[in-house]
């Protein structure tokens, strides 16, 4: 058979089973296309955008590809100084929370107390109300004590942010454990904190490492607390993207600043996901 | 491997009282059962004993020593749990050798012992499996090696099988006699399956609100329970009120003779199932005029309602009974036990005539 006495009949076909799918999921096609539109759409601008050297309408991709801007971005002071120093900051901020948090919702979930249900819920008022309020107030106190400008000062404000996540996610997960199975240790003869160490925290790992995640990623993001109590002289890399923007319309560094902002989330889903299928954190919960 | 010794061992939850001064030795090598309804305090009283829960006064010996203040990571207790309590994030071989790892035994020591362990609960070679690939039976076996592969002083189980099928539940009831038997190792079962504590047991511990009601050898508990709670708790039982009046026991549609210097008042009388015979209809004395209303065949044997008037007994017949629904009959006690102003219980038992439908 030749090429041509196959196409009809393989379009056909082609049509007809694509008629067939959208009555099957035509709800759920449909859905994923616009999902995938949404997601992917400003991403594949954006990143179109970082590669390009120049883009003029009513072209689809840009007219020519380059790495200038690259260069003209990372060559930049403020870039290099900005780019380290938010790394280490939400690393610093969320081992912080960690420290602060872990503890606080293993209580939480473990003792009875008085105002415990008021007091947990006591952390959804930072995030119920418009930050920016929030902030400013903060702010006027930080002012009096000489913390605006200074990297405690945007450490401080930052770990208000974090707060709900590290006490939430974790809380949930240590009530997730059955009392039973720490008991069973304690039985063997391990001591509480071998039990704490050996027993629970293994199996909270997965829902401690995505709180641990979000709560770095959502750090790394963070510009309204840094950019009012950290302006002048502490810039991170969300808050000098701002000015980027605001200052010149170069919409290279904006797209090539945001790309670089991506990195270490994917870079930490990417490892997320490793972890998550390797079968390590998930064995015995039966997934 | 150890005596185990309970003294005036109470536990205090707010207002309620769960474990009431309870008293109990339990010797060398003996499988003593606690059985009791749910919220009788058994389970309070065997957490106490793993040391769990803090008794509120009493103390607590185990080879004559006082463990009562040591936390239970201390004590030479081993305990199998109601919930499958395996870590899901450990192997077989890891959840059993963790205990022996804290002990810090030598790598090919804890080798041996888990190897031994796992073939003494017949499950050999599950070394490498993760809990969530066994089954509940399995998961329960790993459970008890993990229990025993530390030769703890005392072996404590919380109705260990009641979440498994009611096959598998007789199968590990026997496999753990079995392995009890072979360690000589002293052993606490909690249940509230009477069954399983009839068959398990050297000695049964009939608990009620916090008190332990009769300790004694399955069949003294069901041959002769001492207290009303317990003739109704263990086994199938009529449970008749009565009157006693100058030598007779007055019940509705019979009167029984009482026994010798019994007490007029008011008394409870109970009836076996298969202390009960049935004779032809007519007037025996001593016996109920009663109406078959209903026969039930249970395999080796035959549960047959009675419609005495104003009640219904419940009789065991052999298979070969030829008795059938709606016969006219007489029922005939043959022992029965009789309690009154809550003292022990007084027995009478008759000889049967000679035209019993049972033997």
């Amino acid at each position: 058979m030749t090429p041509a006495a196959i196409t009809p009949s393989f379009w056909m076909s082609t049509r007809r089973s694509f008629a067939a799918a959208m009555r099957r999921d035509g709800f759920g096609i449909i859905a994923l296309v616009v999902l995938a539109l949404v997601i992917l759409g400003p991403l594949y601008s954006v990143v179109l955008w970082a590669f390009a050297e120049r883009w003029q309408y009513p072209s689809l991709i840009p007219t020519q590809f380059g790495l200038s801007f690259w260069e003209q971005t990372f060559a930049r002071a403020d870039i290099q100084r900005a780019l380290p120093f938010s790394i280490v900051l939400a690393s610093v901020v969320t081992l912080l929370s960690a420290v602060i948090c872990l503890p606080a919702s293993y209580a939480f979930a473990r003792i009875k107390f008085r105002g415990r249900q008021a007091l947990l819920l006591s952390f959804l008022a930072t995030n119920a109300f418009p930050r920016f309020g929030l902030y400013v107030s903060i702010a006027v106190i930080f002012f009096r004590l000489n913390l605006i400008g200074t990297v405690p000062g945007v450490i401080l404000i930052q770990l208000v942010n974090t707060l709900l996540l590290m006490i939430w996610i974790p809380t949930a997960a240590f009530q997730g454990i059955d009392r039973s199975l720490e008991e069973a240790a304690l039985d063997v003869g391990a001591s509480p904190l071998r039990v704490f160490i050996q027993i629970t925290l293994p199996m909270v790992m997965p829902a401690l490492s995505a709180a641990l995640l979000l709560t770095f990623v959502n750090t790394f993001y963070e510009a309204q607390g840094a950019l009012i109590v950290g302006l002048p002289r502490v810039v991170t890399m969300p808050v000098l993207m701002y000015s980027l923007i605001n200052s010149q319309l170069v919409v290279q560094y904006g797209a090539i600043v945001s790309f670089v902002l991506w990195m270490p989330s994917l870079l930490l889903l990417l490892v997320a996901n490793r972890l998550l299928r390797g079968g390590y954190l998930t064995a015995g919960f039966g997934v | 491997m150890a005596t185990l010794d309970l003294i005036n061992l109470t536990k205090q939850f707010g207002t309620v009282t769960a474990v009431d001064a309870v008293n109990l030795s339990v010797q060398d090598g003996e499988f003593m059962c606690i059985l009791g309804p749910s919220g009788c305090g058994k389970s309070t009283l065997l957490r106490m004993i793993a040391g769990f829960e803090m008794p509120t006064e009493g103390d607590i010996r185990i080879a004559g020593d006082s463990v009562t203040h040591l936390g239970a990571n201390k004590r030479p207790t081993a305990m199998v749990f109601q919930k499958y309590t395996l870590w899901p994030h450990m192997k077989v071989f890891d959840n059993i050798a963790f205990g022996l790892q804290l002990r810090r035994l030598p790598r090919a020591e804890i080798a041996r012992k888990v190897e031994e362990a796992l073939a003494l609960v017949s499950l050999s070679g599950y070394e490498e499996r993760y809990p969530s690939q066994l089954s509940g039976g399995q998961q329960q076996r790993v459970a008890l090696a993990r229990a025993i592969v530390l030769e703890p002083k005392i072996l404590l189980l919380d109705e260990p099988f009641s979440s498994l099928d009611a096959i598998l539940r007789v199968r590990l009831r026997e496999e753990l006699r079995r392995i009890q038997r072979r360690l000589k190792i002293t052993a606490i079962f909690v249940t509230h399956d009477q069954e399983e504590a009839l068959t398990l047991a050297d000695r049964i511990a009939v608990m009620n609100a916090g008190r332990v009601e009769q300790l004694d050898a399955p069949t003294q508990i069901y041959d002769n329970p001492a207290t009303l709670f317990v003739a109704d708790f263990i086994g199938a039982m009529n449970l008749l009120q009565a009157q006693v009046s100058g030598g007779r026991i007055v019940l509705s549609g019979v009167t029984l003779d009482a026994p010798p210097g019994l007490q007029d008042g008011a008394a409870t009388v109970a009836i076996r199932p298969e202390d009960m015979a049935l004779l032809p209809d007519a007037a025996h004395a001593g016996a109920w005029r009663a109406v078959v209303e209903q026969i039930s065949d249970l395999g080796h044997y035959r549960r047959a309602l009675l419609d005495v008037g104003d009640g219904t007994l419940k009789i065991y017949l052999p298979k070969s009974a030829a008795v059938r629904e709606g016969a006219q009959v007489a029922a005939f006690p043959r022992r029965y036990l009789i309690y009154a102003n809550g003292g022990a219980p007084r027995e009478v038992t008759r000889a049967l005539p000679a035209e019993a439908l049972t033997v």
